[in-house]
């Protein structure tokens, strides 16, 4: 049996690597008392996974544990249990128990919400872009890989995206192995086509979605 | 724009943001109008450093305990984050709710070595908090404690009060009768007046300092009408199994040198290390029973996560059932995969059953301390350990899989030659053929040896503080004659440093009140965590010195006369000068004195009724 958890993490908590947020898990899932599995081996952990890794000084409200039990539990003390380990900076907002052969929420992953906050002067010009950058049936641009500079199209990658004040917007973003665009990218493509420097963001994940058997967009937790 | 606000704007910045983070699991937050007193515990180094050490886990949980008070944390922002507050004029904040350190009520300080000296001068100055304690008229009483309180007299310009000893119960007493003066609305001197009447606690600005021609100590005395004591007696807790101990502790979100579970089995060591400061001022041993250590095992285990227990002590194979609490710890806590480790393992000790225990979980590097190279300079330092006794440790450890062995030594020790330091080189030699001796098929793969060697520091409240530290020469002579004789052994791997830092190290540890001048120059010119290499900055340190006058030779290598007045003389660590002296003159015999476990060697403790009778 598994639990998968959606928690959220403040402000206060936001410059928590996701390695380190990894370690802290550890240590958490040792403190909620519950039967976790563990692998085999010289130097067993936790069975364990996280949905998607949050960069360093975003926010969430939609990060998922998903966290192997050696014995059946039910889901409400399941969620005290986490609940009772983690720091009010690390909310537990929705838990759902999974069997076994529940793929891998990490593998059902196609998209994200977020809002971005911009900082400086420039943010109502270049949140005046959205419109004409939507229009655009291509968006150049250069993505930092592994591997190195990779030219991509970055509009297909831009599922939705509205202004919501003078300095934020929100958007929806492809986040699949291949085929994903980071924040910080697209408000550099939208500072290019203002002609301003690219600002400092403020990031906050909404969600995390997949694809229901229809093929429609459904949040994580849903599928 | 909140205080808060303006930190966050600077994390984007900065090294290791988490230092600053605060919100850890265990962090204890209270409403700021709901008690009396804040109090502010600032370890002057890195957050790493700092929530790695034992001594603030206790006072933190100690005082939180209260509902009448409530302790957050503070520790010295990395050189990166304090440039930029000063930039931004961010005020020293504490981690738990971002207050700024100058509105608390008392500020804590924990004096664990010399070298962040320099670091309490950076910390008051961004908080905003006047250096010298004649110009406060207001902010927090600055409250200095650690190893290091037992000669404070270079700090004694920019504190408030000094306390002795073992903090749990004088921490309170402080907090107590802050409450009181509060109430009464006394002037700010009366505070210091009342607290010097706290056992254990000194207050350097009621006493007059007197001096010779020859710019020693002529006498320390409480100022007229003061009140104070002529000496004050280190506070001691006589039963730790009764004492507190925190039952969470805070769990950090980056990695800290020491991130796991410290469970203290006992307090003091009484082997008589003639260079051991820890083993003077930390007597007599307190051992807590085994039942209580499981409880606190318990509870640690189920409220912090950790998979790792280390039982610290001063000397963890000296206690005294150490077998059976090993075997009780590994079989309780082996299921839960949460692995035992000892520290600072000692080499004279019947280490084979507890590394039996203690292997089942986890193997780590070996590590001893044989300090000197021979038997003599062993037997002058009183490390009452043999060579025969080092050669069975080894072979026990190789024989039952270790492979790695770090062995750790001082330069520069009292009557030290260059025969003593190649001896360094022979038994590193002794070792290597102790792993071979064992059958290849029993032995685990790849030998490491590492040899450190570190330059001695004379401290003062120990034997050797009439011992002068080593010239500069003479020690870089001897780590490279270690050196190259160390080159000749195959698969060592020899670890030593400048001895600069040792020495600014040793000025400090045997001081006066005149270096507080020196200290805030160094302080001015840009000194600051000086024990990081990469910052310390020797040039700056001399020039401190000749721009105040003073030399430091005068302090790190003058040998004292025995009749010497020390600037700490009115400052009992529970260990009298007496006692001291007399091992001073052992030493210069060559004469070892046994741990007094097997015989009361007079050390002074008996004046604490009832102190050696409870084990």
């Amino acid at each position: 049996m598994r639990a998968l958890i959606r928690f959220g993490k403040q402000p206060r908590l936001r410059f928590i690597s996701h390695l380190d947020l990894q370690r802290f898990f550890q240590r958490a899932v040792n403190r909620t008392g519950l039967p976790i599995a563990f692998t085999q081996g010289f130097n067993p952990h936790p069975v364990m996974s996280f949905s998607s890794a949050l960069a360093l000084g975003w926010t969430s409200e939609y990060e998922v544990i998903d966290i192997k039990l050696s014995a059946p539990m039910g889901r409400k003390r399941t969620e005290d249990a986490v609940r009772s380990a983690l720091p009010e900076d690390l909310p537990v907002l929705e838990t759902r128990m999974v069997d076994d052969r529940h793929p891998a929420p990490m593998a059902l992953v196609r998209m994200s919400d977020y809002i971005v906050r911009l900082g400086g002067e420039d943010a109502s010009a270049i949140v005046a872009q959205i419109p004409a950058f939507l229009d655009r049936e291509i968006v150049n641009a250069v993505k930092k890989t592994k591997s190195g500079e990779k030219e991509i199209n970055a509009r297909p990658l831009v599922l939705s995206m509205e202004p919501l004040d003078a300095a934020s917007f929100k958007t929806r973003l492809m986040l699949t192995e291949s085929q994903s665009i980071k924040p910080e990218l697209l408000v550099g493509l939208l500072s290019d086509m203002a002609a301003v420097e690219a600002p400092q963001i403020r990031v906050h994940r909404l969600s995390l979605s997949g694809l229901d058997a229809d093929g429609n967009p459904a949040p994580l937790m849903t599928l | 724009m909140s205080i808060s606000e303006r930190i966050e704007n600077l994390l984007m910045s900065v090294q290791k943001p988490v230092r600053y983070m605060g919100g850890e699991f265990n962090a204890v937050m209270k409403d700021p109008n709901a008690v009396d007193v804040r109090y502010a515990f600032l370890f002057p180094d890195t957050y790493e450093v700092g929530m790695s050490h034992l001594g603030m886990k206790i006072l933190y949980h100690a005082i939180n305990a209260r509902d009448d008070a409530w302790c957050e944390r503070v520790f010295s922002p990395w050189v990166d984050m304090a440039d930029l507050m000063r930039r931004d004029g961010i005020p020293l904040f504490s981690l738990e709710s971002r207050t700024p350190i100058r509105e608390f009520d008392l500020l804590g300080i924990t004096l664990q070595y010399e070298m962040s000296f320099t670091n309490i001068l950076e910390a008051l100055d961004l908080a905003g908090i006047p250096l010298r304690r004649e110009d406060r008229s207001e902010g927090p009483f600055v409250i200095c404690g650690g190893p290091c309180a037992f000669n404070p007299e270079p700090l004694a310009p920019f504190v408030d009060l000094v306390a002795l000893g073992d903090g749990e119960e004088e921490t309170q007493q402080t907090i107590d009768l802050y409450r009181k003066w509060k109430a009464a609305g006394l002037p700010r001197d009366e505070y210091l007046r009342m607290a010097a009447q706290i056992p254990g606690i000194y207050v350097p600005s009621l006493y007059d300092v007197t001096y010779n021609a020859d710019g020693t100590v002529a006498s320390v005395v409480p100022k007229p009408g003061s009140g104070a004591p002529k000496v004050v007696r280190r506070a001691l807790v006589k039963d730790l199994d009764s004492a507190v101990y925190p039952e969470r502790l805070i769990v950090p979100y980056g990695e800290i040198v020491h991130n796991r579970i410290m469970l203290e089995i006992f307090r003091g060591c009484t082997r008589g290390c003639r260079f051991c400061q820890a083993g003077m001022i930390y007597r007599p041993i307190r051992e807590r029973s085994i039942e209580r250590l499981m409880r606190m095992a318990d509870s640690l285990v189920a409220s912090t996560g950790y998979d790792e227990i280390s039982l610290m002590s001063l000397s963890s194979g000296d206690y005294s059932c150490l077998p059976e609490l090993a075997h009780r710890m590994v079989e309780r806590f082996a299921a839960r995969r949460v692995r035992i480790s000892l520290p600072s393992q000692r080499i004279d000790t019947v280490l084979t059953d507890t590394l039996k225990e203690t292997q089942k979980v986890k193997k780590t590097a070996l590590t001893l301390a044989p300090e000197a190279g021979t038997q003599r300079l062993r037997d002058v330092i009183n490390k009452g350990v043999t060579e025969a006794d080092l050669i069975r440790s080894v072979t026990d450890a190789f024989e039952q899989g270790w492979s790695a062995v770090k062995l750790y030594f001082m330069l520069g020790l009292p009557t030290e030659t260059d025969e003593d330091v190649l001896g360094i080189a022979d038994l590193a030699e002794k070792v290597r053929k102790c792993y071979f001796s064992v059958p290849r098929e029993r032995r685990a793969p790849g030998l490491r040896i590492t040899v450190s060697a570190s330059v001695f520091v004379p401290k003062n409240d120990t034997p050797f503080q009439w011992a002068p530290q080593l010239d500069y020469e003479t020690v870089v002579h001897r780590q490279q004659l270690l050196k190259q004789a160390l080159s000749r052994v195959k698969g060592v791997d020899f670890k030593y440093h400048a001895p600069d830092l040792s020495y600014i190290e040793a000025v400090f540890a045997r001081g006066d009140r005149r270096l507080g001048e020196a200290l805030e120059r160094a302080w001015r010119m840009g000194c600051r965590f000086d024990g990081w290499s990469d910052q310390f900055r020797y040039d700056l340190w001399l020039k401190a010195f000749e721009e105040s006058g003073l030399d430091p030779d005068f302090y790190a290598l003058r040998p004292r006369p025995t009749d010497e007045v020390f600037p700490w003389d009115h400052l009992d660590c529970g260990v009298t000068k007496d006692y001291m002296l007399r091992e001073w003159e052992r030493a210069l015999r060559e004469e070892c004195t046994p741990d007094c476990r097997r015989g009361c060697t007079g050390c002074g403790m008996k004046r604490y009724p009832g102190a050696c009778e409870s084990r």
